[in-house]
C-alpha cells in the first residue's frame, strides 16, 4: 500500500516539476536527449537521497539538474574546462512551450526570440519564470553576484519585449 | 521595471514548458519502482524474535553493570536552533571517472563497467543570520551497462 503510495506520489511530483526541469536541463544541455538524461539522474537522486532534506524542492531540483549537466559534460568531453556547460543551443525545430489554443503564433514568437538571446541573459530568465527562483537564489545557483542576476533578467526582458515588437511589425 | 515588461513577465508565466517524453516518464518508473525485500529477511526476522524469547530470561536475571548516570550528570544539549537552517544546495561533483572497459559477469554476459567518483555537498544556510553549513562526502558509484554485440 505504502509501496503505491509512494509510486503515486512521484508521478505527482515529476508532472508539477518535470516540465520545468526538463525547460532549464535542456538550456544547459545540447540535445533534449540529454536534457531527459539529466533530468531522469536529477530526479531520481533528488527522490532517494534528497527529498528529506526540506526546504524548497524546486531550489534543490534545479541545483541536481545542472550539476547532472555538468557532470554529462565532462563525461562525454564534450566541454573543456570547469563550469563550463552547453550554451542551450535551442534548436529551430524544437518546441519548447505547450501549444497555445488560440493565439499559437505568439507562442512560435515567442520561442523564437528566447532562441536569439544570449545564453547568459536566456539562463537567468528561464530560472526567474520557469524555475521560480528568487534573484538570490540564482545567484547563488550561477555563482554571480545578485545585482547581476537581476539586471540579466531585466536584459532579457527588454530584449524579448524588442523582438517581440519587431515582429509584430513585420508579420 | 515598467508595465510593459510587467506584461510580458504574466504572459511568459503562463507559457508551459512542453511535458517530458513518455520515455522519460517509463524510465523513471523503473528506476524509483518499490524494491522488492530480500527472501532472507523472511528467514532472519523471525530466527532473530525466537532467539530473543529463548535468551530473554537470562537476561532478565542477569545484572548488568551500567553506568550510573543522573539527569544532571548528563551534558547539556546544546539549544542550537537547527530548525532554522534550511538546506539550499545539494551538489554532486563528479571529479575522476575511469573506464574499466568490457567485462565478463559472473553469468558469463559481457558488460562496460565504468568507475564514478564524487563529492556530495549539501548547504544549510540560517536566513536569518546567513550563516551557513556545509556537509561533503565522497561517493565512489559503479555502473555496470550490458553489451550486446551484433
Amino acid at each position: 500500500m505504502e509501496a503505491i503510495a509512494n509510486d503515486e506520489s512521484w508521478k505527482n511530483w515529476f508532472q508539477l516539476y518535470g516540465p520545468k526541469l526538463l525547460l532549464c536541463a535542456r538550456h544547459w544541455t545540447r540535445s533534449l536527449a540529454d536534457a531527459e538524461d539529466v533530468v531522469q539522474e536529477a530526479f531520481v537522486r533528488y527522490w532517494r537521497h534528497q527529498r528529506a532534506l526540506g526546504g524548497d524542492p524546486q531550489a534543490l531540483l534545479l541545483t541536481s539538474v545542472r550539476r547532472a549537466a555538468f557532470d554529462l559534460a565532462r563525461r562525454d568531453q564534450r566541454r573543456v574546462g570547469r563550469e563550463k556547460l552547453a550554451n542551450g543551443g535551442l534548436a529551430e525545430t524544437e518546441t519548447i512551450f505547450e501549444p497555445l489554443a488560440e493565439v499559437d503564433d505568439r507562442r512560435v514568437a515567442i520561442e523564437a526570440a528566447l532562441r536569439r538571446l544570449s545564453a547568459e541573459q536566456r539562463e537567468v530568465l528561464l530560472l526567474k519564470i520557469w524555475g521560480e527562483l528568487t534573484f538570490e537564489e540564482i545567484a547563488r545557483q550561477l555563482d554571480i553576484p545578485l545585482n547581476t542576476a537581476a539586471s540579466r533578467y531585466r536584459y532579457a526582458l527588454a530584449s524579448l519585449r524588442k523582438e517581440l515588437t519587431h515582429a509584430d511589425c513585420h508579420g | 521595471m515598467d508595465d510593459e515588461l510587467h506584461q510580458l513577465e504574466n504572459e511568459l508565466k503562463r507559457l508551459r514548458p512542453r511535458a517530458p517524453s513518455p520515455e522519460l516518464q517509463a524510465h523513471l518508473a523503473a528506476k524509483l519502482a518499490p524494491r522488492r525485500r530480500a527472501v532472507w529477511a523472511w528467514v532472519a526476522l523471525p530466527a532473530a524474535a525466537a532467539l530473543a524469547l529463548a535468551f530473554a530470561p537470562w537476561f532478565r536475571s542477569t545484572q548488568f553493570a551500567a553506568p550510573a548516570v543522573t539527569l544532571a550528570q548528563q551534558a547539556p544539549v546544546p539549544a542550537v536552533a537547527t530548525e532554522e537552517f534550511q538546506p539550499v544546495a545539494a551538489e554532486n561533483l563528479l571529479y575522476a571517472s575511469q573506464d574499466d572497459g568490457v567485462i565478463t559477469l559472473n553469468n558469463g554476459a559481457k558488460a562496460r563497467r565504468v568507475r564514478n567518483s564524487y563529492v556530495d555537498t549539501i548547504t544549510w544556510l540560517n536566513p536569518r543570520t546567513n550563516a551557513s553549513l556545509r556537509w561533503s562526502v565522497p561517493r565512489d558509484e559503479v555502473r555496470v551497462v550490458p553489451v550486446y554485440f551484433q
